[in-house]
């Protein structure tokens, strides 16, 4: 990593001056940005996950609770629900979503006639109205009429299935949508990242007899390799995050069947007597989830990382 | 240092919300009230109204117009918060005790029974000018141990909409006002027609719980915060048969599909249509301007149970409150009691919505709007015998109404049974009433 | 090259065909926005679906100028997103300079916090952060929004990651000819990142385009609102005009498109390494 590189060249650099100076350079190009996030987005994360500790209702006098807002999670079956199915829709979302995405980014970087034309509506589902996306895609699996249990029906299957309104296929439901609405813009990430690969590596590549397979396996991946990283990151938080998609399939339902961790979050802060200390305990999980998920891909990231640098060069 | 810096921050802004607001406004309406009624002082008073929907509300600006013709130092502006999300945005604006609204419209009970719950609302017995018992037992439901904190000045309550062209053409008899459920339920079979695109659904019910449930509380005898739900079953039964035979759309459709209840309506796709009144004005203007094709309509009384008597109806009703932490209470207060009691109701009836004071006089001058269907069962139908509220005053009753949400979503998608549903709403409801 | 003309040809013939049924189904959302745009209202939902309108009421996309104050709203988006872009990637581009080619003390640990903020929901710090915001006197105003649009953690990251991809040879290569650590943001980071600046550019303006409940929480007066609230007027407590909603969305997806078009010329191979040789 970069900052191995950057300590290997520090001694050179001799006195104590100079690394307070460079510190002080580092400093002065994160201010801008720095300064701006901690007063408008830290401080009120801060301030949230003080309340995860209080019982408050946003208008009369907050409580401290200590481990209260925990404990009650374990006696909550809406946030069992909601934990697992948050599970099990970042199973499902992550994987698929980054498989698609890369495909269709390697797909949009070929040299093929449209190409502007095909990688613009790739972005489509992503920018177009939430209304008119949830609708088409509603439309397309209605249970009774929709041209996709049309189809089923005409190949034989019976018991067809109920997708969004079925508490069995909800999810899945859910999952599709979500992956066929995201893949163009994390293909927009992918297709950025790949502009900056180096083509003469390719032609080294295949001139040592290296199938298209190979090429990509040992060559554009490598290279790839920070992108891949963002990219992972950003759909692994944002599926858990997942609260739009929902919203727009479901609204959590039938029952509890979609309920999501945001969602409820969003119940219990919003929906019935505001209860801002329990809404921010479970905010405070899924941070907890999220930051696991999140240092295990720098680890893997930074191991990942030193072999596949040395192919590089 | 900044990490300090900003680690102080949220401190202060953590002990913000620890300390609460402590800024309670602290005239009381035991002093002043005498003074509220003649609001005419000379000096200039603003005041804010928090509401939704601005420009697709006809009685917003003639009601204030209407008021500050008498008393003109009074400036009221109006504060939209949208209708969609009026509940979050208003635990927003409201959040830490702030007293920048005067005036809170209160959308529905269960937002009314979370401002409650805050101590947001200012009680109103003390500064009320107006009769209680005008308003046909409305306040009584929204009555909180002998306190209420709002006043009704607009009200709505089930009828159902027929299509007078579809019946001639099946030969059915037109619904009438004194309809039992099975009655109402043998004529939407008979109504039914066709297939495919020719498809007349015989009656149409939206995907509110309010529209099947709500059957069961028709007689008095139960409410739908009990707790126990086991007398709903009937009204299930019944409604999930027409949607199994092709009587009503069904549940799932509708949701997946976001398919509107005006819609089928207009394209002479239902029958008959259990709604609010509020549809009335909307189809009238619809006939007008050509989109509803349904323009041979009429509106009868919503039907009841067997022995409950005819008029017996759902409602819901949208209220004005005054902030508690708000500076201007009594001139709040003077407002209120004008847009509530009976100067408000002919303005508000003037514009084609019903007030929560209804009288003879409110119900002909709707009666008379043009476009307003002409035979005399329509008129008839405006009068109502007893309103339930459709969600009672209580004080989880916005946790209750989730619980009875998902099952019911359940029960008509048919992902369980009918008794699994009302097991689960019995369990849910009765863990939240402790 | 290795493979055979005849198997590239049916290869191309695969790739055609699949780009072809993705795009279908890509497209079809619009479609359906500009069918329902040009429907009666109670015929945007009406099963089974029409696709094209039985008459076209052209006249919807003149009603949403007249019907609710819709100039001004696109006035004040522009005026918002615009701003936000501009800040957004100039200080995030800044920033990421650091955390990807400087080395200083904390750094892992601010650009956790970064990431962190990322995990939690808004909906989660949404009423602190406008209590806050409203103790600043900056409740209903655009200053608000720009506020909180600006320093997102998003713009760092995403940035740090392409800085990564540029090797380092060529900042010590530009640090031994005697550039500031500025110099070299300027004159070797800058120009070799357009990808990814063009990503960000793009990203940041739907975001900020699109965005709904910020906007909602902190804009009250008409005068201030967005497009996206404009769209929500058209919902209303008894009745949602949908015609006049996809009406006012396929207008407001044109200066999207735009941008998106316009800045794929930087999506061109080979900007960072034709670095490397100069």
């Amino acid at each position: 990593m970069a900052a191995k590189q950057a300590a290997a060249t520090a001694p050179r650099r001799k006195g104590m001056s100079k690394e307070l100076r460079e510190n002080l350079i580092a400093y002065s190009f994160i201010a801008p940005n720095f300064i701006g996030f901690c007063v408008f987005t830290l401080v009120p994360v801060v301030a949230a996950f003080v309340l995860a500790f209080m019982e408050w209702d946003g208008v009369n006098a907050a409580k401290f609770v200590g481990l209260a807002n925990f404990t009650r999670m374990f006696g909550d079956p809406n946030f069992k629900a909601a934990f697992w199915h948050t599970i099990v829709y970042v199973i499902g979302t992550v994987p698929a979503t980054i498989i698609c995405a890369l495909a269709l980014a390697i797909l949009l970087n070929q040299k093929i006639k449209g190409r502007n034309f095909f990688r613009t509506v790739s972005f489509f589902p992503y920018v177009a109205s939430l209304v008119a996306v949830a609708a088409v895609w509603n439309m397309l699996f209605n249970p009774s009429m929709g041209p996709v249990n049309q189809l089923l029906s005409s190949w034989g299957v019976e018991n067809l299935p109920k997708w969004a309104a079925g508490k069995d296929t909800a999810m899945l439901t859910v999952i599709l949508f979500s992956v066929w609405k995201n893949m163009g813009y994390y293909m927009v990430i992918f297709l950025a990242g790949l502009q900056g690969t180096n083509p003469e590596l390719y032609e080294a590549a295949s001139l040592d007899g290296a199938n298209k397979w190979q090429q990509f396996w040992n060559v554009t991946l490598p290279q790839l390799a920070p992108t891949t990283f963002f990219v992972t990151i950003m759909v692994v938080i944002q599926s858990f995050k997942v609260y739009n998609e929902v919203y727009m399939i479901t609204q959590g339902g039938p029952g509890t069947s979609t309920l999501v961790l945001v969602y409820q979050i969003y119940n219990e802060a919003f929906v019935g007597t505001p209860e801002y200390g329990y809404a921010s305990a479970l905010s405070m999980v899924l941070f907890l989830l999220v930051l696991a998920v999140t240092i295990i891909q720098f680890k893997a990231g930074e191991d990942k990382d030193k072999p596949k640098k040395k192919h590089v060069k | 240092m900044k990490k300090i810096a900003s680690g102080l921050m949220a401190c202060t802004l953590a002990a913000t919300m620890l300390v609460g607001c402590g800024s309670s406004s602290s005239s009381t309406p035991a002093s002043t009230a005498g003074s509220a009624s003649n609001g005419s002082t000379e000096e200039e008073i603003n005041l804010k109204w928090a509401l939704w929907d601005i420009d697709a509300t006809a009685y917003y600006q003639p009601l204030i117009d209407a008021y500050t013709a008498e008393h003109p130092n009074v400036n009221i502006e109006m504060v939209d918060l949208g209708s969609t999300d009026y509940q979050t945005v208003l635990a927003t604006q409201l959040s830490g005790g702030a007293d920048d609204l005067d005036i809170i419209t209160v959308k529905d009970i269960p937002g009314y029974s979370n401002l409650v719950n805050l101590g947001m609302l200012e009680p109103l017995n003390d500064w009320n000018t107006t009769d209680t018992s005008l308003y046909g037992g409305l306040v009584e439901q929204i009555t909180v141990d002998d306190t209420y904190y709002a006043l009704p000045f607009r009200q709505d309550f089930w009828v159902v909409f027929y299509n007078k062209d579809l019946f001639d053409k099946a030969g059915v008899a037109y619904p009438t006002n004194d309809m039992t459920l099975e009655e109402y339920d043998a004529l939407a079979r008979q109504v039914t027609s066709g297939e495919g695109a020719d498809k007349v659904y015989g009656c149409h019910y939206h995907t509110w719980r309010s529209a099947v449930q709500l059957f069961g509380i028709l007689d008095g005898e139960h409410t739908i915060v009990d707790g126990n739900y086991d007398f709903l079953k009937p009204y299930y039964e019944l409604i999930l048969a027409e949607q199994n035979d092709g009587i009503c759309q069904d549940y799932a459709t509708l949701k997946t599909s976001n398919i509107h209840y005006s819609g089928v309506f207009y394209n002479n796709q239902v029958a008959m249509e259990n709604m609010g009144s509020w549809f009335i004005a909307t189809q009238i203007e619809m006939v007008k301007s050509g989109e509803s094709q349904a323009t041979n309509w009429g509106i009868v009384k919503y039907p009841h149970p067997e022995g409950v008597e005819a008029g017996t109806t759902l409602g819901t009703i949208t209220s004005l409150g005054i902030n508690s932490k708000s500076s201007n209470k009594e001139a709040a207060a003077d407002f209120v009691n004008f847009v509530c009691g009976e100067e408000g109701a002919k303005v508000m009836a003037s514009t084609g919505s019903f007030p929560a004071i209804m009288n003879d006089e409110v119900v002909n001058t709707i009666a008379s709007m043009d476009g307003f269907p002409q035979d005399e069962n329509s008129k008839e139908a405006l009068y109502t015998v007893k309103t339930y509220l459709e969600m009672p005053m209580h004080e989880k009753s916005a946790d209750i109404e989730t619980v009875l949400n998902q099952a019911h979503d359940n029960i008509m998608t048919e992902n369980c049974t009918i008794d699994e549903g009302i097991q689960a709403m019995n369990e849910g409801v009765q863990a939240l009433l402790g | 090259m290795v493979t055979t003309k005849k198997s590239s040809i049916v290869g191309k013939v695969i790739i055609y065909a699949l780009l072809i049924l993705l795009a279908f189904t890509m497209l079809v959302p619009f479609v359906w926005m500009l069918s329902a745009s040009l429907k009666l209202n109670k015929d945007v939902f009406a099963f089974p679906m029409k696709w094209i309108p039985e008459t076209f009421h052209w006249e919807n996309y003149k009603t949403i100028w007249t019907k609710i104050p819709m100039a001004t709203f696109v006035l004040n988006t522009f005026k918002l997103t615009i701003i936000v872009t501009f800040l957004q990637v100039l200080t995030s581009s800044f920033a990421a300079y650091a955390f990807s080619k400087l080395r200083f003390k904390g750094r892992n640990i601010l650009f956790l916090g970064y990431i962190g903020t990322i995990a939690v929901p808004w909906q989660a710090y949404m009423v602190p952060q406008f209590m806050m915001m409203r103790e600043f006197h900056l409740n209903n105003t655009h200053l608000a929004i720009i506020c909180l649009q600006a320093f997102s953690a998003f713009g760092v990251f995403l940035m740090k990651q392409f800085y990564e991809g540029i090797p380092d040879e060529l900042c010590e290569a530009a640090r031994i000819d005697g550039l500031s650590e500025y110099g070299i943001y300027r004159r070797v980071m800058l120009p070799l990142s357009l990808p990814a600046i063009s990503t960000l550019v793009i990203f940041t303006f739907v975001t900020t385009w699109n965005d709904f409940l910020g906007p909602l929480i902190y804009l009250n007066s008409t005068d201030l609102k967005t497009i996206q609230l404009g769209l929500r007027m058209f919902i209303t407590q008894y009745s949602s005009d949908y015609n006049l909603i996809m009406a006012a969305s396929v207008v407001s997806l044109i200066p999207v498109l735009i941008v998106f078009l316009a800045l794929q010329k930087y999506f061109v191979q080979g900007v960072a390494s034709s670095g490397l040789k100069g």
